[in-house]
């Protein structure tokens, strides 16, 4: 009953496919998150442009506010990984078939290209938009990477957890606090090292360790969450 | 030994202060069925639950052995066939689309599940979401024996078919105790079959 490592990427893959197969047939996520980013960037351009910030408050708050718009988007699209199998009956043939891992690892793809394809849509208009001048452009795409990785993985783990609860946007909000705190702290903090040039210090690396350390958590509880 | 064979034994489960499952014990030989039967609300679709490892029994062992070895809980839950009522399928994917989609994650060729719902007379092209209730026990049934599990798990099996619909599945029920397979049948009321089953009453 074991299983090789080619057929559970298979599996991943098949899971990656579904959800996008179903998403390109419904667009709630692709609406949502989008709905969601372009209302955000209207707001604070709206509310900055006339105003105005100088180069230091704007370092200082713009990466603030950049992912304050990715958060809320991915919260408003991604909760709903989990949340739509059990409203839709469709956990328990999930749950029959599917090698927990290897869905989790499927339906993490799926929310990893979404906040991917979110982060390459919104971030140049949001540059563009507050003219928030980046001096290492470079840093600040390893940044987007790895906080939207975080993002991706800490997102999907609190909808596993919240799937089968009553009081489902509650709970995301609740959950979602503590896991996913450290990582905006430290996305904001690395975006502006990115806006201002300097060298990066040990955020990158904590960045990075956060990432690892929710992935292995993601893998270890999710079987325990996911089935009884 | 070599055999398929499911046991359970003293099977107890509660959901909060309800106690659903009191004390159920029974067991399964290949090619034997075990009929369930028993009033709504008393404990048929919680003991299928238990059996295919969707749902953990409070108290009380559950010993199935395919081919000799014996399963933990998480490898039975993926290698049962399970038909319910409440089994449900991705409604924005075609029928042919959702049964591709578990032939992968099963790791299986999705032909014999094409194959059973031809028999049953399942177009493959249309929407899930878009069938009709018979048309979806039809879809149940085919995604059940995809994998050509040796132990079926039926809740509620012929209910939505028509009549050439529940002779087809009575005929691959069938086919599958002959060829040394297990089945567990819950239904509220007794159902009549051409082989022998046991029976198990959960009164009311």
């Amino acid at each position: 009953m074991r299983h090789s490592a080619s057929t559970w990427v298979a599996e991943a893959a098949a899971v990656f496919m579904k959800e996008w197969r179903c998403e390109f047939r419904t667009r709630y996520s692709l609406n949502t998150l989008a709905l969601f980013a372009f209302t955000t960037l209207v707001v604070v351009s709206f509310s900055l442009g006339p105003l105005g910030v100088s180069l230091s408050k704007g370092t200082a708050l713009l990466p603030v506010l950049l992912w304050i718009t990715l958060l809320f988007s991915v919260a408003a699209g991604l909760p709903r990984a989990f949340v739509q199998e059990e409203e839709t009956q469709t956990a328990m043939a999930l749950r029959l078939a599917a090698t927990p891992s290897a869905l989790f690892c499927g339906k993490l793809l799926y929310g990893l290209t979404l906040v991917f394809a979110l982060e390459a849509l919104v971030t140049p208009v949001y540059v563009a938009m507050t003219s928030l001048a980046i001096a290492s452009p470079g840093l600040l795409v390893v940044v987007l990477a790895a906080g939207g990785y975080g993002l991706a993985v800490g997102s999907t783990l609190v909808a596993a957890i919240i799937a089968q609860a009553r009081t489902k946007g509650t709970l995301f909000s609740v959950l979602a606090f503590p896991v996913l705190l450290p990582l905006l702290v430290l996305a904001v903090e690395l975006t502006r090292v990115a806006a201002s040039g300097t060298a990066p210090d040990v955020a990158l690396p904590q960045l990075l360790l956060y990432d690892a350390v929710v992935t292995v958590a993601g893998l270890m509880l999710f079987p325990v969450v996911w089935n009884p | 030994m070599t055999t398929t064979t499911l046991r359970f034994e003293n099977l107890h489960r509660r959901f909060g202060r309800l106690a659903v499952l009191k004390g159920v014990s029974g067991a399964v030989e290949p090619g034997g069925m075990l009929l369930v039967t028993g009033a709504n609300g008393s404990g048929k679709s919680t003991l299928l639950r238990c059996l295919s490892g969707l749902l953990a029994p409070d108290a009380g062992t559950i010993e199935y052995r395919e081919k000799g070895t014996g399963l933990d809980t998480a490898e039975r839950r993926l290698r049962v066939g399970v038909v319910a009522p409440d089994l449900a399928f991705y409604g924005e994917l075609t029928v042919a689309e959702n049964l591709d989609f578990f032939s992968r994650l099963r790791r299986v060729s999705a032909a014999r599940g094409f194959a059973i719902l031809d028999r049953l007379g399942l177009p493959t092209d249309r929407l899930a979401g878009a069938l009709s209730s018979g048309m979806r026990q039809r879809l149940r049934w085919g995604w059940a024996l995809l994998h050509s599990p040796l132990l079926l798990l039926l809740d509620e099996p012929f209910q939505n078919f028509d009549a050439p619909g529940e002779r087809t599945a009575r005929e691959l029920l069938a086919e599958h105790l002959a060829e040394g397979g297990l089945a567990v049948v819950a239904n509220p009321a007794t159902l009549e079959f051409d082989h022998a089953a046991q029976r198990l009453d959960l009164g009311g």
